[in-house]
């Protein structure tokens, strides 16, 4: 199984996290292709076996995109999985793909912009944590 | 295409007389009517009639109480595990407990560039020795800690219990760095090709480092590593021995001394460690080693000792919580204040079941062996 930056899946719920996507496309920004979105109703559906599958298919990283925590479509306080998040950075950490291959963002609506930045800041540095893994190995 | 035919001749299947007895005993029988081992070897026996939608087959706890009760020993768990095999060679879905996530780190252990960062909570009280010749199979706890810390399991206090106890005793041994999960539970879950993978690097890495004996802390490994890899891979492991089997002879020959703890305690004993490697004695030894720890007996032990409810990271269902009650009903029963067990899996079923009593119960502490017979060791410095 070789894991390579070229699958970078993003879960992204429904509301505010697919409005940030959706926003990127119609002001033509691009980002690379190998970003795969994966749609849900809300961040708090993904489990870490969700997260792990996408890693075991071979997944670089994942990104969980989602509402501001005071905006969640469903719950007031904007409470989200967070214990899952963490118990799955864990996780990563001791298979030694690093806690940073799991990133969380939580944008405001249709902020195209920042989806964008984000995720190629994200696919860089998971391609310098690869270059590094690499080093490691020679 | 998969091919049991071998394999469940093993079993000894056709010997079966339909007496019932393994469904009389069958814990998971009692409380799901759809559940008949009798009955699922009638369907299955012959190849042709087996139905690969059949649900049943993914209820088994693998708790051994059918094999223990049956009079031609005839190996129903096994039996069940080789049709699990042929059911997702077919295709068929299995459904796999906390959203497959056990599943997935299995499956990402067998990669071959995978380079762990699992042994960060070692503290500089255990002593490792410079050579591998003796290894301690530490197992997943790591894992484990991480991800059912919400229901406060505490597996790697066992671990590193066994591991005070062994340094206590001056028994030199190392650990794995790069250790993988033993697998055991994907071969239960019939997921063959994954167990391979995990054997042969786990194999792979024994015979790199040259190790000659393998203490485990774990009764899944423990079994693992002596009953089914060399079954499976057909070469010899090295020497595999449980922990208790190592210190209980010691505390018995007064080479070794516990503290004290005042305890009431029970002893439940995991289905792989009892009825699986007929591991009773010792783990009761080390606690009556315990100065000042009283130890009962729950209503069913040792041999028929109940299961814990769930096995193998596969479905979890109302008879799995109605057994899991009842074996917390007959620990409470005893009046004990802590209910020991040397099996992470049996601690974490346990203690999920307690925490979905919404507190309706008083709870009964539940605690690792070898985290128990440590922590005596503090009052004797």
């Amino acid at each position: 199984m070789s894991r390579t930056v070229a699958g970078i899946v993003v879960f992204a719920c429904n509301w505010d996290g697919l409005s940030c996507i959706e926003a990127a496309a119609q002001s033509r920004l691009n980002y690379p292709p190998s970003v795969k979105v994966v749609r849900v109703s809300c961040l708090s559906r993904v489990h870490s076996g969700l997260i792990l599958k996408a890693f075991e298919l071979g997944a670089g990283g994942v990104m969980l995109l989602g509402c501001e925590s005071d905006s969640c479509y469903y719950e007031k306080e904007g409470r989200f999985n967070v214990k899952e998040y963490e118990k799955t950075r864990g996780v990563l950490g001791l298979l030694g793909l690093g806690t940073d291959r799991l990133r969380l963002a939580r944008l405001p609506r249709g902020d195209g912009d920042s989806f964008v930045k984000q995720v190629t800041n994200f696919i860089a540095e998971m391609e310098q944590a690869d270059n590094r893994v690499e080093m490691r190995n020679v | 295409m998969f091919n049991g035919k071998q394999e469940i001749k093993d079993t000894r299947i056709h010997l079966c007389f339909d007496c019932g007895k393994c469904t009389v005993v069958c814990p998971v029988a009692r409380y799901n009517s759809e559940f008949n081992p009798r009955l699922i070897v009638q369907r299955n026996i012959e190849q042709k009639d087996r139905n690969f939608q059949d649900e049943a087959i993914w209820s088994c706890l693998n708790c051994y109480m059918c094999l223990e009760r049956c009079n031609y020993r005839v190996e129903f768990p096994e039996f069940i595990r080789i049709l699990r095999t042929e059911a997702l060679s077919k295709g068929t879905q299995m459904q796999c407990t906390h959203g497959g996530s056990l599943q997935a780190l299995m499956h990402l252990m067998t990669g071959e560039n995978l380079r762990q960062e699992r042994l960060g909570w070692l503290s500089p009280d255990i002593k490792l020795s410079k050579q591998h010749d003796t290894i301690f199979f530490i197992g997943c706890a790591p894992y484990y800690d991480i991800m059912f810390g919400d229901l406060e399991v505490n597996t790697l206090e066992g671990a590193k219990g066994a591991m005070r106890l062994l340094n206590r005793a001056n028994i030199p041994f190392n650990l794995l760095v790069n250790e993988r999960c033993c697998g055991r539970d994907l071969l239960l879950q019939g997921d063959k090709e994954g167990f391979m993978a995990l054997a042969q690097a786990n194999m792979d890495e024994f015979n790199r480092l040259g190790v000659k004996k393998i203490v485990t802390a774990c009764p899944e490994c423990y079994y693992s590593l002596k009953v089914d890899y060399p079954k499976m891979l057909g070469s010899a492991v090295a020497e595999v021995v449980y922990w208790t089997e190592v210190i209980a002879p010691l505390l018995g020959s007064g080479k070794l001394h516990l503290g004290r703890l005042k305890e009431k305690a029970i002893y439940h004993d995991p289905c792989t460690l009892g009825r699986g490697l007929r591991i009773f004695d010792s783990p009761r030894q080390i606690l009556c080693a315990v100065d000042g720890l009283e130890l009962v007996e729950m209503e069913q032990s040792r041999e028929k000792a109940l299961c814990c409810g769930a096995s193998s990271w596969v479905y979890c269902g109302a008879a799995n919580r109605q057994i899991q009650d009842e074996r917390l009903a007959q620990a409470e029963a005893t009046g004990a204040g802590v209910l020991v067990t040397s099996c992470p899996k049996c601690q974490i079923h346990l203690k999920c079941a307690q925490r979905n009593r919404n507190g309706k119960m008083l709870r009964i502490d539940i605690q690792d062996l070898a985290g128990l017979a440590a922590r005596s060791l503090e009052t004797r410095r």
